[in-house]
């Protein structure tokens, strides 16, 4: 382990003198600050589950106002801007160059940061546009429009300059959710309301958008992230070149299909409906490549996570990606549906993908990335090490609770018999749990924040004795 | 082919692109064009091809309420839809009577879909003429004066400002009115 540390930081000195990373530092750390935040949104939204007059008269606080800063803030302002912090490490080590404009960087960053912070206060104030995760009022949408050309041409302008003719996974991915997020961005917040958009068809279109949210926004997003450091993070060279081709191209033609299954037995179009129900089961076969490629990247390397916390939460999150991508084409069968849809299942499946899948995998980006950019070591192993089990054991608590509960909520619905607010009263017991889960996962994000803010402290601190001392 | 995208990104964006609007196109601008369902309001006046009705645009007033629904993310707890089960037609019912399943006709006035993805809350497809004003009036107030055991939230901004009140009712007495589906006509105002 130490020498592996060795040789990575000497490969992070040789590359010292190219990359700056400025912007780098600047996303990390807005993501990490969002993260804490928003994770306090979480537990009060939680909280209201089982003491619902908690902040009940307040208008600002009331749960329908909250639960959308809840979700955009975590999508937006942590894993997304976490997502492209880390884009902007890779790409330029991937390219062989530096970032074509640390400066647009910059500014992209502080756009980022005004977007995050009128989110608070738009959401709050009442001013929701009514689309699920596309909640932003329009104003605000603009800015991340803008914010995202601003990103993408970025990038864009990095690999179009790059040494290395051959393109790493990595940069396929990242490409890909570039481009497509500018449509689906577009779909979901702007197509929506052009004039005699309106009921189902406008449902259909903020499906399209929601589901590609997060499968062709945080999926390529998050898989750029987990290729470029699962071999990274363990020493090894990705198994296949092949097979990940397989699993970008069936992603880029599968995916954007399947919107119609939240809609499931509900009034849109039959036809519409099996489509989305056959090319959501399509959907295991880039899922079952991309993991299949990650286990056997780790073949022969699996000691390596006993002392190395980003594989762990690589790792874990690659066996949530597999359990989240089970279960997706699972409740896409309307006789699976016809229980679990509308019920708390589906926010557990939902986490288990934004949470378990995604922040994990852009946890462990950030552990590698930031005491290398900061060129220091992390301010604590054994502390990441207890954020690392925080998150599992708070994760697990909550999708299991979450799982079972819905399961029976469906259950308990599907007989008539039984009085609505009696499902209520009976699922009191799997909400304490999500809270109690809710307070471990916070727990874990402010170990997470306090352990990477802290290395950036000293780093900054190295680095201003070495001036001093030159 | 794809394996030029490899080196070259020009080739890679055009992949990516119309592998992406293949099926972005065929599910997004095909179905509205291809379902007539999705654009034409609900109207029907023989009773043996199910319940009659018309669906009719919003009033300003109604409009004002739908703001408010918005407003407060009712959506984020409500579904709107009667679906295809016969559990939801039951639940939707009310007094023994079952309700009809939604359509995509009954939705074509609305200015934001409301079709909803979890319900914590019952759901509101059918909650048109199920409770009168001062119901609301309390339940909003406090839910669980009404309902012991409910976690809907306290709404007394609501309850207590007669104008959104007003509003608010107005727009939920709409919500599965475009079908007269109960034989008895027995709406609450
Ligand atoms: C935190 C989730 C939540 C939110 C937000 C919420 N509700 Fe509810 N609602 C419930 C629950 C739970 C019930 C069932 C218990 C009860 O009747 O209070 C309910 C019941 C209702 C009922 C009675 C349904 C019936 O068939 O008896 C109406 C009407 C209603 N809500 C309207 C609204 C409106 C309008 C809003 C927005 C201003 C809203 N709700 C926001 C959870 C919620
Ligand atoms: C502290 C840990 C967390 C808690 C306690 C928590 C709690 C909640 C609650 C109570 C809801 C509403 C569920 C409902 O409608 O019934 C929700 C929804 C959601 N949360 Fe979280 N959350 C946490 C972490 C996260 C993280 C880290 C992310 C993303 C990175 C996230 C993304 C979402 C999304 C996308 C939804 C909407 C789910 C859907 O569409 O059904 N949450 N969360």
């Amino acid at each position: 382990m130490a020498t592996q540390q060795g040789s990575a930081s000497a490969a992070a000195l040789a590359n010292q003198d190219i990359h700056q990373d400025t912007t780098v530092k600047w996303f990390l750390l807005g993501a990490v600050g969002y993260f804490a935040i928003v994770g306090i949104i979480a537990l009060i939204i939680a909280a209201k589950f089982v003491w619902p007059q908690f902040l009940g008269t307040i208008p600002y606080f009331t749960y329908g106002r909250m639960r959308p800063l809840h979700v955009n803030g975590m999508l937006f302002g942590w894993l997304l801007a976490a997502d492209m912090g880390l884009a902007y490490y890779f790409v330029p080590r991937l390219c062989g160059v530096k970032l074509w404009s640390e400066k647009l960087g910059v500014a992209t960053s502080i756009l980022w940061n005004i977007i995050i912070i009128s989110a608070i206060f738009t959401l709050l104030g009442g001013y929701q546009k009514g689309f699920e995760y596309a909640d932003l009022p329009t104003p605000v949408a603009v800015l991340v429009v803008i914010a995202w050309v601003m990103f993408g041409f970025n990038i864009f302008a990095t690999i179009l300059t790059r040494k290395y003719n051959q393109m790493y996974v990595s940069t396929w991915y990242l490409m890909g959710t570039i481009l497509w997020t500018a449509f689906v961005y577009l779909t979901g917040n702007f197509a929506t309301l052009l004039p005699g958009i309106t009921g189902v068809n406008q449902a259909n279109l903020n499906w399209m958008y929601t589901h590609n949210a997060v499968g062709l926004i945080f999926t390529p997003a998050g898989l750029a992230v987990a290729y470029y450091f699962i071999p990274r993070a363990s020493n090894s060279p990705l198994y296949s070149h092949k097979l990940s081709m397989i699993g970008f191209w069936s992603l880029a033609f599968v995916y954007v299909w399947t919107g119609a299954h939240h809609m499931l037995h509900g009034p849109i179009s039959q036809w519409l409906q099996t489509i989305s129900i056959v090319f959501s089961v399509m959907l295991l076969i880039p899922v079952w490549a991309v993991v299949y490629n990650f286990i056997a990247t780790m073949k022969g390397q699996w000691h390596q996570l006993g002392d190395n916390v980003s594989l762990k939460f690589l790792m874990s999150g690659t066996i949530f990606y597999l359990l989240t991508c089970f279960q997706g084409p699972m409740h896409s069968l309307r006789s699976v549906n016809a229980i679990v849809s509308k019920t708390d299942w589906i926010p557990g499946h939902a986490h288990m993908a934004v949470l378990g899948t995604f922040s994990f995998l852009a946890m462990a980006g950030v552990y590698y990335v930031i005491p290398r950019i900061f060129k220091t070591t992390l301010h604590s192993e054994s502390l990441a090490n207890w954020s690392f089990w925080l998150f599992l054991i708070g994760g697990l608590g909550m999708f299991t609770a979450l799982w079972l509960g819905g399961f029976w909520q469906g259950w308990q619905w599907n007989n008539p018999s039984i009085p609505f607010i009696d499902t209520v009263v009976a699922l009191q017991p799997v909400w304490m749990v999500r809270f109690l889960s809710g307070i471990i996962i916070f727990l874990g994000i402010v170990l997470f924040m306090f352990n990477i803010v802290s290395t950036a402290i000293s780093g900054g601190r190295n680095a201003s004795e070495a001036t001093a001392r030159s | 082919m794809l394996g030029k995208t490899d080196k070259n990104a020009s080739w890679f964006v055009v992949a990516a692109l119309g592998l992406f609007f293949i099926g972005g196109l065929l599910t997004t601008v095909a179905p509205p064009l291809l379902d007539k369902s999705w654009s034409k309001p609900f109207e029907n006046h023989d009773p043996a091809k199910g319940p009659t009705g018309k669906l009719v645009a919003y009033t300003d007033q109604e409009m004002r309420g739908y703001r408010i629904y918005i407003r407060e993310g009712c959506k984020y707890c409500h579904t709107q839809q009667t679906r295809t089960l016969l559990s939801d037609t039951k639940r939707s019912g009310w007094k023994g009577v079952d309700s009809p399943v939604s359509t995509p006709d009954e939705f074509v006035y609305d200015w934001r879909q409301t079709f909803g993805t979890k319900r914590t809350g019952p759901d509101l497809s059918r909650i048109g003429g199920k409770y009168n004003k001062q119901w609301h009036k309390a339940h909003f107030n406090n839910p669980r004066d009404l309902v012991p055991g409910s976690i809907m939230p306290p709404f007394p901004w609501i309850a207590n400002n007669p104008q959104e009140l007003d509003d608010l009712v107005a727009y939920l007495q709409t919500r599965g009115r475009a079908k007269d589906w109960r034989p008895d006509n027995d709406y609450e105002q």
